[in-house]
């Protein structure tokens, strides 16, 4: 899958997985901050997107504090998956 | 201690536009909450809420904006985000323990309710909630009783919620306290068979020492856990007896029957007790039977007039000045809460 | 207002099934965390627990509970309710009284059958026999049947501060005249669904809990039940009574789901009201067991917020390695343990500790030893910012 086109489906599953109501897709900026400022997601957040990034793509981030590594933005996310991804 | 605001969100138009003359029906055997749109809630915040949790929220919010320095936050739920729970236990089974997503476990947990009007307050005051099963609210009413009997100046805010979920839901079916449906014309009082509807809801009063400008006061509250009819009766007078009212002092019982024809018994005894100067009214086709439901009494309880239609017997029109709910969860948990609405203010 | 005391005990833990058991191991410094045996999960070799080491239908037969439905929570629960009450010398016809309040914690209850309820949840074809005992009213409910009683019967869920409020609860129903006695506490077994939670929060620990120490990783979920009975002092005539409940403080930490606070707003109001209650001034409590859970968040808020209120706190432990972290019974147990340390004037130590956390430098008691107590702190802090402390002070 291109890049950009798997930075689109991420989008999608975070807006669903996390019931991100008020928030469309399109309007997560790739480097936009996911935690604090920005989206504002919060730690119980950190852990959903570990376990999206395992059911979805079969990435597995052991370690709470390499996710924090991972979990950036949409670009560090996208990259992590394409090095890592098994499914 | 006195009423000075009440909210609830039921099946029924008890929210922004109340109207009590509009009557929506059970869809099967289920009334369904009629829920608003939660303005107040951020949108940050909503997202994760199940409907326990929201509608508790939502309902606590207009009082909480009202009132910025309440001293604690009270809540009676039998379970909670049970929603929540469900989707947790299913989530162990179907990922056989895997990775699991801890929202849902959160969320599931009935301190939850609490817990978030607590935080959307920054209310760092009493915050507690209790979950007896059928006596949840009344245990509720009775704490915020105690801690304004130590703390005078003090004003709480005290509520229930409860949902229908998959899990309560089912559970409860198949223990046999639902019936497979409601005949579209057929009244729940009239079906003669066992089980109830399942209702859900939630509401939400403001209650301090002051009875200044109150719109009502909870006098007293009395549970029991029994299948004895007498030692029911026995207490209810005792009740009377103590807050040295008799019987025809109370001129309106709203009665917690629920269609459930094992429960009848109990409420045509405690009904008995009063004489035809006490007119009856009846809820649970509008609210449905649920473990908090005695909370949608009270809450019909501080409303200025009950519309003709809610009476089963003994409508004069005049506003109730003393008013005895009776509740019974189950046929074991019993409840009365005695509420009047001429103090002098 | 009159005095509250406590006239009976009762616990069991995976320590111990009885208060002179759990002492013996107390002073021992004895953990009671190991793999599991009995309740089933994929974690049982990967996160240990305090698991109390008898089967159900052994605990059916011991307490000859032969209702259909009684769950384990519930055993657990009757098992220490009839220490309390034997220990405080209650007829049958006392606790039945109306004048005996029953205040219980729990907030498992029935779901320590997650697979059942998983089933009952999920099908419209038969039920299982424990349709009516998955809430967590279902434990308290039991005991009110199983007695008779036909006081003020309440059940209380402020997650893991549970039982410091329903002990909290029962002294105000005293002090306000609405019972004479409140047998008070809390009950919670090991299940598959709260060790799934605490899992998927990334807060257990692969090893024996370090409370606490700078490396901690995290809980040991445990189970038991401890229940006490409280009386008005002028009532109690020649029964031993082990300690005072002298204050008790609630308050929310309105900072996060499922966090506290870095700087511990809730923990520091809880211990602050506790205080006021109790007319005590920080340097007269002796003694404090924290709540101590060995997760990077807890420690970190309660040792600041110690520090906030006392400057330098007084001598405390964590006793969540020796028993696990039992949620709803964890107040309970521990307002047991703070009340032995008061009778016996002994300190029990804090385990598993090795080095101090570098912000706050604080650290627990490591040996037995006995000492002069007069007022001693119990903590409980949960998820949804429930803070609870209860203060225990001898009589003289």
């Amino acid at each position: 899958m291109e890049k950009e086109q798997l930075k689109q489906q991420l989008k999608q599953q975070i807006v669903q997985f996390l019931n991100l109501t008020s928030i469309q897709p399109g309007d997560i900026k790739d480097d936009e901050p996911l935690f604090g400022e920005g989206l504002g997601l919060d730690s119980i957040d950190s852990i959903e997107l570990i376990v999206l990034l395992s059911r979805e793509y079969g990435v597995t981030i052991q370690d709470p504090k390499e996710g924090r590594k991972v979990l950036v933005d949409i670009n560090t996310m996208a990259d992590y998956i394409i090095a890592h991804k098994t499914k | 201690m006195y009423i000075h605001q009440h909210t609830c969100i039921s099946a029924q138009e008890t929210f922004e536009n109340i109207n009590l003359d509009i009557i929506h029906p059970p869809v099967g055997n289920k009334l369904v909450a009629k829920e608003p749109v939660y303005k107040g809630i951020p949108p940050g915040i909503l997202r994760r809420m199940g409907k326990a949790v929201r509608m508790g929220a939502g309902a606590g919010l207009p009082i909480i904006e009202n009132y910025r320095n309440i001293n604690g936050i009270i809540i009676g739920t039998a379970n909670g985000g049970m929603e929540d729970c469900i989707k947790f236990l299913n989530q162990i089974i179907d990922y056989e323990e895997g990775m699991l997503t801890p929202g849902n476990f959160v969320q599931s947990t009935p301190n939850a309710i609490a817990a978030q009007i607590g935080l959307m307050a920054t209310n760092k005051g009493y915050n507690i909630t209790h979950v007896h099963r059928g006596l949840s609210f009344e245990n509720a009413l009775l704490d915020a009783f105690m801690m304004l009997k130590t703390n005078p100046e003090a004003s709480y805010l005290v509520g229930t919620v409860d949902e229908i979920s998959a899990y309560n839901y089912n559970i409860d079916y198949l223990d046999g306290w639902y019936k497979s449906e409601l005949h579209p014309g057929l009244s729940l009082y009239d079906t003669g068979s066992p089980g109830s509807i399942a209702g859900e809801g939630a509401a939400m009063f403001l209650v301090s020492s002051n009875r200044k400008n109150a719109i009502a006061q909870i006098r007293d509250i009395q549970t029991i856990h029994t299948t004895d009819h007498a030692v029911l009766k026995e207490m209810l007078r005792e009740m009377l007896h103590k807050n040295a009212l008799h019987t025809g002092d109370i001129d309106l019982l709203i009665s917690g029957e629920n269609g459930d024809i094992r429960l009848l018994p109990y409420y045509t005894e405690v009904t008995r007790i009063f004489n035809n100067t006490t007119a009856v009214v009846r809820y649970k086709h509008l609210s449905g039977e649920f473990p908090t439901s005695s909370a949608i009494a009270t809450w019909l309880a501080c409303g200025s007039s009950l519309p003709a239609h809610l009476f089963q017997s003994g409508y004069t029109g005049a506003a109730a000045k003393n008013i005895m709910i009776y509740n019974n969860y189950k046929g074991l948990q019993h409840s009365f809460i005695l509420i009047g609405k001429s103090f002098g203010s | 207002m009159s005095r509250v005391v406590i006239t009976g005990l009762g616990i069991i833990s995976a320590i111990g099934d009885n208060v002179n058991q759990n002492r013996e191991m107390l002073i021992q410094g004895v953990s009671g965390i190991s793999s599991l045996q009995f309740c089933d999960t994929r974690y049982s070799g990967l996160r240990p627990c305090g698991e109390i080491k008898h089967t159900i239908p052994s605990l059916k037969e011991k307490l000859q509970a032969t209702e259909p439905g009684v769950t384990r929570t519930s055993l657990l629960a009757l098992h220490a309710f009839q220490e309390a009450c034997g220990n405080a010398k209650l007829q049958l016809s006392d606790i039945a009284s109306p004048d005996t309040a029953l205040i219980g914690a729990s907030t498992v209850g029935g779901m320590c059958l997650t697979d059942e309820l998983y089933h009952d949840a999920n099908t419209k074809e038969e039920g299982s026999p424990y349709l009516s005992s998955y809430d967590c009213a279902s434990v308290n409910l039991y005991l009110q049947q199983r007695y008779g009683m036909k006081g003020i019967i309440n059940t209380i869920n402020t997650a893991c501060s549970s039982s410091a409020n329903a002990i909290m609860y029962g002294a105000r129903l005293l002090q306000q005249g609405l019972a004479k006695r409140a047998i008070v506490g809390g009950a919670d077994s090991l299940a598959k669904f709260t060790i799934n939670g605490f899992n998927a929060l990334h807060i257990l620990s692969p090893e024996i809990c370090t409370p606490f120490d700078q490396d901690r990783k995290g809980l040991n979920l445990g189970e038991g039940a401890a229940f006490l009975v409280l009386e008005r002092e002028e009532e109690v005539k020649d029964k031993t009574v082990y300690a005072i409940l002298s204050g008790y403080g609630n308050s929310n930490d309105a900072y996060h789901p499922s966090s506290l606070s870095d700087n511990g707003d809730g923990p520091q109001l809880s211990m602050q009201r506790a205080l006021e209650t109790a007319d005590l001034s920080p340097l007269q409590i002796s003694f404090i067991n924290a709540h101590g859970t060995g997760t990077e968040n807890n420690d970190l808020s309660e040792s600041t917020a110690m520090i906030r209120l006392f400057g330098a706190p007084p001598p405390f432990v964590s006793s969540k390695a020796n028993t696990g972290h039992t949620l709803g019974a964890a107040g309970a147990i521990e307002a047991v343990f703070s009340i032995l340390n008061l009778y016996h004037q002994e300190i029990y130590p804090s385990l598993q500790f090795k080095t101090p956390i570098e912000t706050t430098l604080l650290t627990p008691v490591q040996e037995y030893r006995p000492a002069s107590l007069q007022h001693v702190m119990s903590n409980s802090f949960g998820f949804g910012g429930n803070c609870s402390s209860l203060i225990f002070s001898r009589l003289i």
